[in-house]
């Protein structure tokens, strides 16, 4: 099944700035992509070339397996700008009734696609409310809804949950999974990863106009992690234990681990954290087994995944 | 493809949203008010100035009063509209990249040529709406008489068209310059060079021609839309008309704003003052720039690549072409040239 996004080294410049460098992006249909990048990396550049408000300087956008002419693809995305504007005076019926009239929907239809995009976004019992009187949640699930009106298979989000409370941050996530459900393609751009890594099932991050990773999270996950943390909790024996850690890391030895690094955890001092060069299980038992014929109570041993969070902070921070 | 089946949209979009929103809230009406109170009050002031004059001992005819009050309520009524006009439209575009839905908006199949049309039509109609609710003020002059229904029918055209080459002149700026305040600053400064520069060397064309004293030539004039409506609005020229400060035939005559409109339309021949018909080539050449600054406005707006041609061009070639074509027919009609002296 050819992806519902493609890009084929899509490059844009704005006079001598390189805002998007080769960028190669596949997305599968049905999926829910965050696209994480810190300000300024190309995310929005990127979304704007799918959408075709913006054409590229060479390269090329396939959706849906069509090749986007810049200003011809509107009816296969649905887009939803970072930030976005409403128009004042008009109720929020009106809002995405206006949408509709520039699809072309025909009158029943348009009446019957406003009525259940209400309802999707939960804003029914605000239908006839002006839209400048919405709270900030509400207007981004009404700009949310206005992408919508057309039915696209693919829906490109610029940075949706920015400014949201943490509530209307958990509501949008709901909203995403019934989109997935629906089987929308989402693309959603983030530069908090944390705000994405629950509903995503794909990621990508680009840093600087240049994608550095991008597939599954945890296919992501298992190719940045180099390395692994261990967590070790001490009841008893804390510095026999970290003596006997700094010496194997001082002193490879034969069966166990390469540590690089021993600390402390800051937020519990009965915690060791070690840095391993490698996941492997094995050694990992051997040196829970050193720990005990040491005489050093254990009372949690385990692998300390980093978290997407660190892994982002850790590759943009390397770029 | 998923998705819906779909058709092009019958009636433009913007132009329904505008239709809802134009008219809510009290400021449409305090505007459409202050409006025609402000054209009541001209016509009431115009009438008093007459009837002063006749208190000094002149024959005011019932005809004179209709024709006066013609020229002051029309002369009027085109200075509101050639404000409001940029006015109203010198936000269309860059009031929606200011407000943030130009994106939104580009995002949908909807044509720049689209956006444009909507924005025009939805500005200029409440302008039209003006326009159109005057008609009753301006039908006082029937109850004088002196003016015929082609004049009114005339100036009324005169009045629709101006509005829509000074609004789409406040278009083509917002879509130029991005910011609504700019966009409105070089809009007004266009308007007042386009009235101001043809009137300044029309004034002083006879002081610098060859041999001097020469009248100026009817072209100079095409674009003020003042001097067109003088062409209109000037029933009987009398010969004395420029020297007279308070003439009896025409009130208003004395007044040095509106003899400054003069040059270029009224002129002396051996037969004595003839209006030359300045307002057809007005008409003319507004329609012709309209037609310009609506392909620039569009190609603005458009993304990327803004300058390469597009299949919509074709439609403005065409209009540009049915013009020039019916103004090269018929250029007996429009290209009147002025009586010799002597």
């Amino acid at each position: 099944m050819t992806p519902a996004i493609e890009t084929v080294n899509l490059t844009r410049r704005y006079g001598r700035m390189v805002a998007l460098d080769h960028l190669n992006l596949t997305v599968a249909r049905g999926s829910i992509y965050g696209f994480i990048g810190p300000n300024g990396a190309g995310k929005t550049t990127t979304l704007r070339l799918l959408a075709g408000l913006i054409e590229p300087t060479s390269g090329e956008v396939r959706l849906m397996g069509q090749r986007l002419i810049p200003g011809g693809g509107q009816r296969l995305v649905g887009y939803m700008p970072d930030f976005f504007g409403v128009y004042d005076d008009l109720r929020v019926w009106e809002y995405l009734d206006f949408f509709a009239r520039c699809y072309g929907l025909e009158a029943a239809r348009r009446r019957r696609t406003v009525d259940e995009l209400l309802n999707l976004v939960d804003l029914a019992d605000r239908r006839n409310a002006y839209v400048q009187s919405l709270s900030r949640g509400m207007q981004q699930r009404l700009c949310l809804a206005h992408a919508l009106v057309h039915d696209p298979p693919v829906l490109l989000l610029d940075e949706p949950a920015s400014g949201l409370d943490p509530r209307a941050r958990v509501e949008l996530r709901e909203l995403l999974r019934t989109l997935r459900d629906m089987g929308k393609t989402v693309l959603v751009s983030s530069h908090i990863l944390s705000e994405l890594a629950e509903v995503c099932n794909e990621i990508g991050i680009i840093d600087s106009g240049k994608m550095i990773v991008s597939g599954p999270v945890e296919t992501v996950r298992r190719q940045l992690e180099g390395s692994a943390r261990l967590r070790i909790r001490v009841l008893r024996g804390l510095e026999t234990a970290r003596a006997l850690l700094q010496r194997v890391a001082a002193t490879p030895e034969e069966g166990l681990p390469r540590l690089r690094g021993v600390r402390a955890d800051p937020s519990d001092e009965a915690v060791v954290l070690v840095e391993v060069e490698e996941s492997d299980e094995e050694r990992q038992a051997a040196l829970l087994t050193r720990l005990v014929q040491a005489g050093v109570v254990v009372s949690e041993f385990r692998a300390q995944a980093e978290n997407l969070e660190e892994l982002f902070l850790r590759l943009t921070a390397a770029e | 493809m998923r998705g819906i089946r779909l058709q092009r949209p019958q009636i433009n979009p913007i132009i329904v949203r505008e239709a809802r929103t134009r008219m809510r809230g009290a400021r449409p009406y305090v505007v459409l008010t202050v409006f025609l109170a402000l054209l009541a009050l001209a016509g009431v002031g115009i009438f008093q100035l007459m009837a002063q004059q006749a208190r000094f001992g002149g024959v005011l005819l019932s005809a004179q009063v209709g024709q006066g009050l013609f020229k002051g309520l029309a002369f009027v009524e085109l200075l509101l509209v050639v404000f409001l006009a940029p006015a109203m439209t010198s936000g269309a575009i860059s009031g929606e990249r200011e407000g943030l839905t130009y994106d939104m908006l580009m995002a949908t199949p909807l044509r720049p040529e689209q956006v444009l049309w909507g924005k025009l039509v939805a500005a200029l109609s409440y302008l039209f709406v003006l326009i159109f609710a005057a008609v009753p003020v301006f039908s006082v002059v029937f109850v004088f008489g002196g003016v015929e229904p082609m004049a009114l029918l005339k100036a009324l055209a005169l009045l629709v068209m101006t509005t829509i080459f000074f609004g789409t002149l406040g278009l083509f700026c917002s879509a130029l310059l991005q910011r609504t305040t700019r966009a409105t600053v070089v809009a007004y400064a266009l308007v007042l060079l386009l009235l101001g520069v043809p009137l300044l060397l029309a004034t002083v064309w006879g002081q610098f021609s060859t041999p001097p004293g020469q009248a100026p030539p009817p072209p100079l004039v095409y674009l003020q839309p003042f001097s067109a409506l003088t062409a209109i609005t000037t029933i009987t020229p009398s010969a004395d008309q420029a020297m007279n400060f308070f003439g009896y035939g025409d009130p208003l005559s004395g007044l040095p704003f509106l003899t400054l409109l003069w040059p270029g339309v009224i002129h002396y021949g051996p037969a004595g003052p003839v209006v030359v018909p300045v307002y057809r080539a007005t008409l003319i050449f507004y329609g012709l720039l309209t037609v310009l600054l609506s392909w620039a406005t569009a190609h603005l707006m458009g993304p990327g690549r803004r300058w390469r041609p597009r299949r919509s061009d074709l439609g403005f070639v065409l209009l540009l072409l049915v013009i020039g074509l019916a103004a090269y027919v018929w250029r007996d009609w429009w290209h009147v040239a002025p009586p010799r002296m002597g």
